[in-house]
């Protein structure tokens, strides 16, 4: 591959092995100048690893990796001033303000001239200034964490998981902060489990599964060449209709209560599908057939179910 | 090291502390509180007195004049127990472990020495006693004294041998000047290595660390910062053990240029073991039994709290190597002998001792989260 200098983040046959273990397993991926890229994949499948290689905080076992230009195992101490990490899980001092935290990061990096109330407006914490960490939201906690990665006005900005664990609101506030560093130009490298924030801010989509990258495109692209089947949902299905869609072999799943739910691979599938069900003397239930969505994709590829949404348990205040 | 970001990290410490009344309240109050009891045991132990009960059988003016050189010892509190009763269920009734008896006769007897010459003529007086009492023997031989005082007035010739007792030191010192700067050491020991092992295990508990990784901050910008806000810490609690130590006990010691040098030394020795012992505790529970199994040992060895010739031979070699030890001769050497010459070899010792676990606590202070 030939490095350009449109490519932010080159990574080649990068592998990382903790004992027998390849957490890791050749893995190569580019991330282009003002590109937001999502990484992709099941709890344990590699993402954090690789994501911490690439941020210089672990080193890999074979394999490259650079980020602006630079390779991360000999130009760490360049590279760090360039970029802006949110780790998964950010905190910061209980007992600093939201301004004092950003002041102090600011001060690390040596940037005399961070405008506070700009990252402070930028992120929706104005109001906040004076407030202690300890007495933020989950939300505001890592809005505050998205200033503290802008400090040094990076030209990378990594996001692992940033809105996990947030309720809707949340998730949507943090989300047009995002909006805000994508149309800002920003290098995005989103770490998610949350298919509709990958589909809503990314332009390139990489998919890894037990340390192996498995798919890479546009959120459409992923889903046109992934999607040689249609979904098909049936609402009110009784047993009678369940049972004749499996004797006509096909692999109905539950979905609730009394929705199910059908992979098919044509149009005539869908018309067979009904007429047994009226031949079963079963109601026939309402039908809704399209693409698959990322997330349906994203579960076709991995054969895993996405890790639950932990939306409920954000208090937005 | 970027001095920008050490002060940035200082900054951040002591905000977060002024904002922590209970560590402000008790960086001070710990080591205070330690002085005041501990000052208040051993401070004036000339001022302890006894309850002693007497029964006076005798009744006489000679026995009154005895009661009063015993009242008139600062040793001694006599009361009376009524002559009609007896002494020994008297004693148990009232919980006294010592009652002296004097007998009927004892007035005539003491004609019969004095004016008669009397040789033959003595009075036995009884002590009534409790051994399972631990201070009853002292009180015993306390009195014997005061009787052998009295027996010598009676022969009205001065006492041939006389007894002075000269001090090794230029003046007479008291335990509790011994005690302050054993705490001093002390409360900068606790603080400095239970304060670092602490914090780093707080930090990287909640993911703090990870974040400081992705930043321009150096394990030595962090240690240095660390030493930097425990020799404050360690500045606020000596000052304030020293202070209550003047105003409450009248201790004066010698504060000179060793008791900076000792206190920046013994911060650099704890942060350092402090430092050394992150891998080991990696949560705030582990850290706190970890900085436990080091302290105490660590303070009851090395002469804190009593002279370390008061352990046995093998304890006293073990002292020999604990860093705390060196800490505390050094400053008791310049705070209360004024002796440079020790104050330097136990300052050589600390600094190399600091050295060592200073390079050795930041290579193994490893924020990477492989280490």
């Amino acid at each position: 591959m030939t490095l350009t200098p449109e490519h932010a983040i080159v990574v080649q046959s990068l592998t990382k092995r903790y004992g027998d273990l390849r957490a890791v397993d050749d893995v190569s991926l580019t991330v282009a100048m003002g590109e937001v890229f999502a990484f992709l994949g099941p709890n344990g499948a590699g993402k954090t690893t690789t994501v911490e290689i690439i941020e210089t905080i672990r080193t890999p076992t074979s394999g490259s990796v650079s980020v602006l230009g630079m390779d991360v195992a000999k130009a760490k101490r360049h590279i760090i001033p360039r970029i802006g990490v949110l780790p998964q899980g950010f905190s910061s001092f209980d007992r600093l303000t939201v301004a004092e935290s950003i002041r102090y990061y600011a001060r690390l990096f040596g940037c005399k001239h961070t405008d506070v109330d700009e990252l402070m407006s930028l992120t929706n914490l104005g109001d906040k200034r004076d407030v202690q960490f300890r007495h933020l939201s989950g939300g505001l906690k890592q809005r505050l964490g998205i200033a503290i990665t802008l400090v040094n006005d990076p030209e990378v900005v990594f996001l692992d998981e940033p809105t996990t664990g947030l309720d809707p609101h949340a998730r949507r506030a943090v989300w047009d902060v995002l909006l805000g560093l994508k149309r800002g130009g920003k290098v995005v490298f989103l770490t998610t489990h949350y298919m509709d924030e990958a589909e809503l801010l990314a332009d390139t989509v990489s998919i890894i599964s037990k340390g192996r990258i498995i798919a890479t495109g546009s959120p459409d692209e992923l889903i046109e060449s992934n999607s040689d089947y249609m979904c098909m949902t049936l609402r009110s299905a009784d047993v009678r209709a369940v049972e004749s869609i499996r004797n006509l072999g096909f692999a109905p799943t539950p979905h609730g209560i009394d929705t199910i739910k059908v992979r098919v691979k044509h149009t005539d599938d869908v018309q067979e599908i009904l007429r047994e069900i009226k031949v079963s003397g079963a109601p026939l239930p309402s039908v809704d057939v399209r693409k698959p969505n990322l997330e349906e994709v994203f579960i076709g590829l991995t054969g895993e179910q996405l890790p639950a949404n932990h939306a409920a348990q954000g208090d937005e205040r | 090291m970027t001095p920008r970001i050490v002060t940035a990290n200082l900054v951040v410490r002591l905000r977060t502390l002024s904002r922590e009344n209970s560590a402000m309240f008790f960086t001070v109050a710990f080591p205070v509180i330690l002085v005041l009891v501990f000052g208040a045991i051993f401070t004036k132990p000339e001022e302890m007195n006894f309850d002693l009960p007497v029964q006076d059988l005798d009744r006489s003016t000679a026995s009154a004049q005895l009661i009063d050189s015993l009242a008139a010892n600062a040793v001694f509190k006599t009361s009376s127990v009524p002559a009609d009763v007896d002494a020994t269920a008297y004693a148990r009734e009232h919980k006294a472990t010592l009652v002296l008896i004097i007998p009927q006769g004892f007035e005539q007897m003491q004609i019969r020495r004095l004016q008669f010459g009397d040789a033959e003529a003595s009075a036995e007086l009884t002590y009534i006693q409790d051994p399972s009492s631990t201070s009853v023997e002292n009180r015993i031989l306390l009195l014997n004294a005061v009787m052998a005082a009295v027996n010598q007035r009676m022969t009205a010739v001065p006492p041939f041998i006389q007894m002075s007792d000269q001090s090794i030191l230029s003046r007479k010192y008291r335990f509790i000047e011994f005690f302050v700067p054993g705490i001093i050491a002390m409360a900068v020991m606790t603080s400095s290595l239970s304060g670092a092992l602490n914090m780093n295990a707080e930090l990287r508990q909640k993911g703090i660390l990870r974040k400081l990784t992705t930043t321009p901050i150096t394990t030595t910008d962090w240690l240095l910062s660390d030493i930097l806000y425990q020799l404050v810490l360690a500045t606020v609690s000596t000052t304030s053990i020293l202070l209550v130590s003047y105003f409450v006990f009248d201790v004066r010691l010698h504060i000179n240029g060793w008791l900076a040098v000792y206190l920046v030394l013994a911060v650099f020795v704890f942060v350092g073991i402090g430092m050394m012992l992150t891998p080991i505790a990696r949560e705030a529970e582990s850290a706190t039994a970890a900085a436990n199994a080091f302290l105490f040992p660590m303070m009851f060895l090395s002469g804190t709290f009593f002279p370390v010739e008061m352990m046995p031979g093998f304890l006293q070699s073990v002292a020999r190597i604990l860093p705390l030890y060196y800490v505390n001769e050094g400053l008791r050497a310049s705070m209360i002998f004024d002796d440079h010459i020790t104050s330097l070899r136990c300052a050589v010792i600390t600094a190399g001792v600091a050295a060592v676990v200073f390079v050795a606590g930041a290579v193994v202070t490893r924020w990477n989260r492989e280490a």
